[in-house]
């Protein structure tokens, strides 16, 4: 299964402003992906909390979103990335749930239950990358 | 290769007969009748009038419409398939399909046409020598035609060209032939017959074996290339096949029906894995909106098993029903479901869940302000029987 | 008023209506104009509008949730209604089902609701 990028976009993450950019354009290529109302609400509030995490923690940094096809199917790739303070313990912030007060963890664990593919990559120091992958239905 | 219309289309489920273009499920809201329909006469009633409405509108066609569809055209399997000019040229790189192929066709095409008719004449007689095969060509007039058809075919090969009008236009063949159903086996042995037709042919004419076999190497190079795309052509379809019958499956799945006023029923039946259980949620959310309902009555009691994850989705369910403002019964509550709820640790205190469909329409009428009184006769006829009893 | 999500007030009432994409600072702003004019007193109830919402994630939804739950400590009863279904899916898949705070379908069913809260 090899996977092929029909779109590509590159966007800062400097600004409150750039949150909702961000999720503005997520949204476009998750409609350019056909995928339904609830898909695309899915995609972009993921795409939204994580390119918050990136503002409220790093202060800057970006996002790649793609929209991508394989063999058979297409969906929304995106990936963040900042180099901010990272962290310490991902899997204590994953567990975190909504009845912590941590922001970061609630939007991190929420996001990857709304997607069908996620990554993260972080440790202190070396900044944090986030992706994940939403596909169309079959 | 050609072979004629007319067979049988690819296998679908009793009692519906599914064709049309693919159109992924979007949801579909409420149509108007006028628009959602061809002609007032088709007038939905009833739930099922209201699915195949809401199907023929998302480019399902059922029961009696079969056929009256739009199909998917090759444009949209180049699109699938993903062949713009990059995929051709990677295609003939690998079957080391080069220019100098292309041009020697070319030189070839006074022989095509010269021993076309012969060719076509051997061929056919294979295929109408086989049971399997014959099915396709019911009369002598299909098998001119198609035979027709075919020398057109064949000499396309020698056209020297390989780019993506050449390609459009196999596709259209392949599409052909796998709307009729044939399948690949059939195909490629045709074309095994076709090449060792030609082969015999090549070397009667060329006498130095040496040409015809350099010959016969661009014939097979050009005729793998146009095997690729047919076999392509039939992934594209099984895969559209594949989607349609989801977006069936999906509609028919959720039935939602309207009980009373702002009261809505979903009866759960069949096996529930995640991905249905996704499903079900959107859909009575979408309903649920829809019809301004103020209750939805969910009644699992026709499925077979009840799991931690189904159990889940029922209870996200509920919580998101509730944030549109309106209220879920869960009724259909078996022991083992009921065990299974609990063991997820939530917060049942605001569900409402019944054992009986029966309660949960009498919860969902006071719900809405309603409840279901003894008529008069019948309190009459009791009090008679009463009386005469004393 | 600051911002930009319009705050009506109907009787003893204020009815806010949102609009499609809903940013922080505007969120906050809103925030800060509703307990204004609660501040002001005599309110006994907060209708919020979210029909037009379009996209949702956690910081929205808390500034939401917050706002209900400081309006009833200023005496007035909150209650979102109009809530889009993919709206309240993807809350609820995240795990955020906005508990806390009560609902209704639509404005009508809201006053309703609000009606009967004041009642007790």
């Amino acid at each position: 299964m090899s996977v092929s990028v029909d779109e590509r976009h590159e966007m800062r993450i400097d600004t409150e402003d750039d949150i909702a950019l961000v999720r503005r354009k997520v949204r476009d290529v998750a409609k350019a992906c056909q995928f339904d109302v609830f898909q695309s609400a899915a995609v972009t509030t993921a795409a939204s909390e994580l390119a918050r995490n990136v503002w409220v923690h790093a202060g800057k940094g970006n996002a790649v979103i793609e929209r991508i096809t394989d063999d058979t199917r297409s969906g929304v790739r995106v990936e963040f990335h900042d180099d901010g303070p990272g962290i310490e313990s991902i899997d204590r912030v994953m567990a975190g749930g909504y009845s912590t007060a941590n922001s970061m963890g609630l939007g991190l664990s929420g996001s990857r239950r709304l997607v069908d593919e996620f990554s993260i990559d972080s440790a202190p120091g070396r900044g944090t990358r986030v992706k994940f992958v939403k596909w169309a239905p079959y | 290769m050609l072979f004629s219309a007319g067979g049988a289309v690819d296998p679908i489920p009793p009692g519906c007969s599914i064709q049309g273009r693919h159109v992924p499920f979007r949801t579909v809201k409420r149509l108007p009748p006028a628009q959602s329909v061809r002609n007032s006469r088709d007038k939905p009633r009833g739930i099922y009038g209201r699915v195949r409405a809401n199907l023929w509108a998302a480019g399902v066609r059922c029961g009696r419409d079969a056929g009256k569809g739009v199909s998917m055209d090759h444009r949209r399997y180049m699109k699938v398939l993903k062949l713009d000019e990059a995929e051709v040229q990677a295609r003939r790189a690998f079957f080391e399909l080069t220019d100098e192929d292309l041009q020697r066709l070319a030189g070839l095409r006074p022989f095509a046409e010269k021993n076309t008719d012969a060719i076509v004449e051997d061929f056919y007689r294979l295929l109408l020598s086989h049971p399997d095969t014959k099915k396709f060509f019911p009369d002598e007039a299909t098998v001119r035609r198609v035979k027709r058809s075919q020398c057109e075919y064949f000499l396309g090969l020698f056209g020297g060209k390989c780019d993506l009008a050449y390609v459009e236009d196999r596709l259209r063949v392949g599409i052909a032939h796998e709307r009729i159903g044939l399948s690949t086996k059939w195909y490629l042995g045709a074309y095994r017959k076709y090449l060792q037709l030609i082969g015999d042919h090549l070397f009667e004419e060329l006498r130095d074996a040496g040409r015809a076999r350099q010959a016969l190497e661009s014939i097979q190079k050009i005729v793998t290339f146009d095997i690729a795309l047919a076999t392509d052509t039939y992934l594209a379809a099984k895969i559209e096949t594949i989607e349609r019958h989801q977006a069936a499956i999906r509609e028919l799945s959720t039935p939602v029906i309207r009980v009373y006023d702002r009261i809505l029923l979903l009866p759960l039946v069949g096996a529930i894995d995640s991905h249905r259980a996704n499903q079900v949620m959107d859909s009575v959310l979408l309903k649920v909106s829809e019809a301004q309902a103020k209750v939805i009555i969910i009644d699992i009691a026709g499925v077979p098993v009840v799991d931690t994850k189904v159990a889940d989705s029922l209870v996200k369910t509920t919580a998101a029903v509730r944030l549109l403002g309106a209220s879920t019964i869960l009724t259909g509550i078996t022991a083992q479901v009921a065990r299974t709820i609990i063991h997820l640790g939530v917060d049942i205190s605001t569900m409402h869940t019944l054992s009986r469909l029966a309660e949960g329409i009498e919860l969902a009428l006071s719900l809405v302000g309603k409840s279901i009184q003894a008529t008069k006769t019948a309190a009459r006829a009791r009090r008679k029987r009463k009386a005469s009893r004393r | 008023m600051t911002g930009t999500i319009p705050i009506l007030r109907i009787g003893r009432t204020l009815l806010a209506t949102v609009q499609t994409d809903l940013r922080d600072n505007v969120a906050n702003a809103f925030q800060q104009d509703a307990l204004s004019a609660l501040e002001k007193g005599g309110m006994s109830g907060l209708v919020i509008d979210i029909s037009g919402l379009e996209a949702v994630d956690t910081y929205v939804a808390r500034v939401l949730v917050d706002t209900g739950r400081m309006a009833r400590l200023m005496g007035a009863a909150t209650v979102l209604v109009g809530m889009r279904p993919e709206i309240a899916a993807t809350l609820v898949r995240m795990g955020y089902p906005m508990e806390g705070v009560d609902t209704a379908l639509n404005l009508e069913e809201g006053l309703e609701r609000l009606r009967l809260q004041t009642r007790t």
